[in-house]
């Protein structure tokens, strides 16, 4: 399995890093005594002592340079002189349009003239051709620059890298040496394998047409400020990308994704974390190392899609011996325990029924998992007293003739099979149709999902949605909604037992605390209702307010202190969508609102009512975002 | 006849005074180049420079400190022969005057212009008419984004667009929900943008795949000349929807499988079991 794993990594990387040398564009190296590159417009200007050269095989000098990157053009204006082609010549300005292999050139020689270069003849110009209105035209520029740098190789519709850079931000500059602005359209760039952050600056000190190398300044709620890398490599149909994350923390988690596309049907992507516990310095002996492979792979149909996804995972890789704990690592290294999965679903398109305005999803999947040791045993190193995925039913006879003692079976391998459909209209008009202002939208979705496993048992989820939306005004909508989450646990025999309300202590009858009335019914089976509320009000796009109320009427009741709360991601939002035990009513709201003119500023506050003490959301979630 | 070539000359002496004294044209643009006793504005047009043209400045006809180059705005003085006889010279644009259609016979040029096929309308294929190619003029235009996301994604869930121009960063513009199933937000952007995207649930390990469950391109939009524009999308899957599976996380080890569907039932809550006298510990993976 080791070496599956270690196979699914590479192949796709091979190739990645391969195809990483294949595409070339222009390359556009110029230097000046002032570059500017503004981001608004993704302009290059530059001024003073001009010097460009480009890979297709001329050089130029001249006062002053202009190149619109999205354009795919640069301009050179002002005791030019263009070398290329064997020739030397003095001129007025040149222009290049790269996408055309047109070079549009002003010439003075006694006298000025026009000449064009077609598809990169420089020693056959064509004198006198009417030349395109905007040839040598110079746009209009934005007050502030983003950038200031004494040098940039242009990759041609991928990336600009600059050298003795500035970044400005607010009007305060930072001196970064090197830095690669990626404006590629190949969407392979956009694939990352760090976890989300509350804030993010990212300094891009190398880069070009196939591969990216950023350092990042990030903070999270849980991790506070640290740094990060990641390097991308890219592809036309692959990518591999590595990242280490958090750099500045004992725990730190080294990433590989990759992903090939191999025909136009067939994709495989994997994903290798290594997490290593080792103190700030790396010399220092880790405290643990643990690795998980996923592998996953998709062949498409003409109607459908078949998914395998994989995942293998060592919770502890350094070895025998590291189990206990020592004065060096006094938590212990975790189970040798190497728990797997393998899923394989089958999933429709999105049909529409008929004429209807009703359209339905079906699915279906078959896997298992496996693992010897069990979830409470993966960081404690201690016996093995309830081992495996899950230990039910099942009664030993230990002597002959005498009544057989409860003796639980321990499931290391539970295969499941998962069948489910989703059906869903997704905007039926009422009211006024005719005024957008004065319609209402219908929304109702119905999904529902049934898992069998080897240990008899199977899992019911059904979730209803309905909701009532309008556009009050422009920058007003509200929507009313209402869902119903319904989740059963049945087993074959046997099944969820009631928690008992009154416990013995000191030979007393008291109440249980942990098992109050609401809970003594609980048989396996929650509903969960919730109704919703929400407003949404955006004047403009540089402003957004957001409020949404709810109130939940769950079965089982939530109590304070009973169930726990949900577990949060780093960005302080809960793990789980829904959950027992939720706060009974809720509101939140949002505002997010510009603070420069690619950054806006996001922050969320949840209030419960009616809930003993919490009142606040454990955080404010606040999240700067690069717009 | 002495007399009659006597009087030519008188006219055309006196012709050639008067075009001298006339009123001079004057045009403004932006400067291209300034050498070899030429100047050039971005039109890409050359004109001869009199020799002691006078160089002032734009806003009060006084001496300047500007020089003629690349980038600086003129207002310039022809005289009858062609000939630019002064500038105004100002760091920001100037009021249109003139046109430069009108001084273009003076632009020197030493080849005759002939045409440029690039440049000429494509003939329509027999039986077929052209349509008008899109005009965009840079201004803004306000671009709303509605999306329509899979049934079986959570009512909470946080949607993202994600931007070739925010450099695909996965949080780059949030969206607000409208409905059960609607997502939507309004970006204000110039015309003529060219605009490659996403969606995505705040990372790359939940971005939209394409209906076929393969990974998809990034969507498209040209931004045309509008007030407003809708542009509605509908997103299939997400990348970390597969049922029944383990999701992968960049910073987080497996969540360890629970065949149980309840994740925080209290702690101490009976596992499941055949009931009987004696119960099994909750194992914490159910608590």
């Amino acid at each position: 399995m080791r070496r599956l794993s270690l196979c699914a990594v590479l192949v796709p990387l091979t190739f990645a890093i391969a195809c990483a040398c294949a595409r070339a564009n222009t390359i556009v190296r110029l230097s000046a005594d002032h570059i500017q590159f503004y981001y608004d417009s993704f302009l290059i200007e530059a001024d003073g002592n001009v010097r460009v050269s480009t890979s297709d095989g001329f050089t130029a000098s001249g006062d002053a340079f202009s190149m619109d990157l999205k354009l795919n053009r640069f301009l050179v204006a002002g005791h030019v002189v263009m070398q290329g082609g064997g020739q030397r010549v003095g001129g007025a300005a040149l222009s290049d349009f790269l996408d055309f292999n047109r070079l549009y050139f002003v010439p003075v020689t006694t006298a000025p003239d026009r000449w064009t270069f077609l598809n990169g003849d420089l020693a056959h110009p064509i004198k006198g051709r009417v030349m395109p209105g905007d040839t040598f035209a110079f746009p209009t520029v934005p007050k502030n620059p983003s950038i200031t740098a004494s040098e940039v190789v242009i990759g041609t519709k991928n990336y600009a890298r600059f050298t003795g850079a500035w970044a400005y931000v607010g009007g305060l500059g930072l001196p970064l040496g090197s830095y690669v602005v990626n404006f590629s359209s190949n969407q392979y760039f956009a694939q990352n394998s760090l976890t989300g952050a509350n804030f993010d600056a990212t300094w891009n000190f190398a880069g070009n047409n196939n591969s990216l190398s950023a350092l990042h300044l990030r903070y999270d709620t849980f991790n506070h400020t640290y740094l990060a890398f990641e390097q991308h490599f890219v592809g036309d149909h692959e990518y591999a990308i590595f990242s280490a994350n958090p750099l500045t923390k004992p725990d730190r988690f080294f990433n590989l994704t990759a992903y090939e596309k191999i025909g136009q049907r067939f994709q495989i992507q994997t994903f290798t974390q290594l997490n290593i516990n080792q103190g700030i310095l790396f010399p220092a002996p880790p405290y643990s190392v643990t690795q998980t492979t996923y592998v996953n792979m998709t062949q498409a149909f003409p109607h459908s899609y078949l998914q395998l996804t994989s995942n293998f995972t060592n919770y502890n890789m350094l070895g025998p011996g590291s189990v206990n704990p020592t004065s060096h690592n006094p938590v212990g290294a975790g189970n040798l325990s190497h728990p797997s999965q393998i899923q394989l679903t089958a999933t429709s398109f999105q049909n529409r029924i008929g004429k209807l305005p009703l359209y339905e999803q079906i699915y279906g999947g078959y896997g298992f998992n496996h693992d010897s040791v069990g979830a409470n045993q993966y960081y404690f190193p201690i016996p093995p007293s309830e081992s495996g995925l899950q230990s039910f039913g099942g009664n030993c006879v230990y002597k002959k003739g005498e009544q057989p003692v409860p003796c639980p079976t321990t499931y290391t391998t539970i295969w499941n099979e998962v069948a489910g459909f989703s059906l869903f209209t997704p905007a039926v008009k009422i009211g006024n149709r005719d005024n957008p202002y004065e319609t209402y939208y219908l929304n109702a979705a119905l999904s529902k999902q049934r898992q069998w496993n080897s240990l008899p048992h199977h899992i019911d989820q059904t979730i209803t949605t309905f909701s009532l939306s309008r556009q009050f005004a422009r920058p007003l909508n509200s929507y009313l909604s209402y869902q119903i989450q319904n989740t059963a646990d049945r087993y074959l025999q046997g099944g969820y037992q009631p928690c008992s309300s009154v416990i013995l202590v000191n030979g007393k009858s008291e109440s249980n605390p942990l098992c109050p009335s609401g809970l003594t019914s609980f048989l396996g089976a929650s509903t969960l209702r919730t109704l919703s509320l929400g407003t949404n009000y955006a004047p403009n796009p540089e402003f957004n307010a957001s409020l949404v109320a709810r109130q939940h009427t769950d079965f089982p009741r939530p109590y304070q202190n009973v169930f726990p709360l949900p577990l949060n991601n780093v960005l302080g939002q809960p793990l789980y969508n829904n959950y027992l035990g939720q706060p009974p009513y809720d509101l939140t709201g949002d505002v997010r609102f510009r603070i420069l003119p690619h950054m806006l500023l996001d922050v969320q506050r949840t209030y419960y009512f009616n809930y003993g003490p919490i009142q606040w959301s454990p955080n404010f979630i606040v999240q700067v975002l690069p717009n | 006849m002495p007399l009659r070539r006597a009087l030519v000359a008188v006219s055309a002496l006196l012709a050639i005074a008067l075009i001298a004294a006339g009123p001079t044209i004057a045009v403004t643009g932006q400067l291209l180049a300034y050498q070899d006793g030429f100047v050039f504005f971005t039109t890409g047009d050359g004109f001869r420079v009199a020799t002691g043209v006078a160089i002032r400045d734009a806003s009060g006809n006084a001496p300047t400190t500007i020089v003629p180059a690349p980038r600086i705005w003129a207002r310039a003085h022809f005289d009858a022969t062609g000939t630019v006889t002064q500038l105004d010279l100002s760091r920001t644009p100037l009021p249109q005057e003139g046109s430069f259609g009108d001084v273009a016979k003076f632009a020197v040029a030493l080849s005759s212009p002939i045409p440029n096929p690039d440049l000429m309308p494509p003939s329509p294929e027999p039986g077929h008419t052209l349509v008008p190619t899109q005009h965009f003029s840079g201004r803004p235009v306000l671009v709303t984004f509605t999306v329509q996301v899979p049934p079986n994604t959570a009512f909470s869930a946080s949607i993202y667009m994600t931007t070739d121009t925010s450099g695909w960063n996965a949080q780059a513009i949030p969206m607000d929900r409208i409905d059960a199933l609607h997502y939507q937000i309004t970006r204000r952007f110039n015309s003529g943008t060219i605009f490659r995207y996403l969606y995505d649930r705040g990372s790359f390990q939940s971005q939209e795949i394409a209906e076929n469950g393969l990974q998809r391109t990034p969507r498209q939009i040209v931004v045309t000349d509008a007030d407003v524009r809708v542009i509605r999308d509908t997103v299939y899957a997400w990348l970390d929807s597969r049922s029944n599976a383990n999701g992968q996380q960049p910073n987080g080890l497996p969540t360890p499988y629970n065949p149980a569907p309840f994740p925080n039932l209290p702690s101490g809550f009976p596992t499941p079991g055949i009931p009987g006298p004696h119960k099994t510990a909750a194992p914490s993976h159910l608590q």
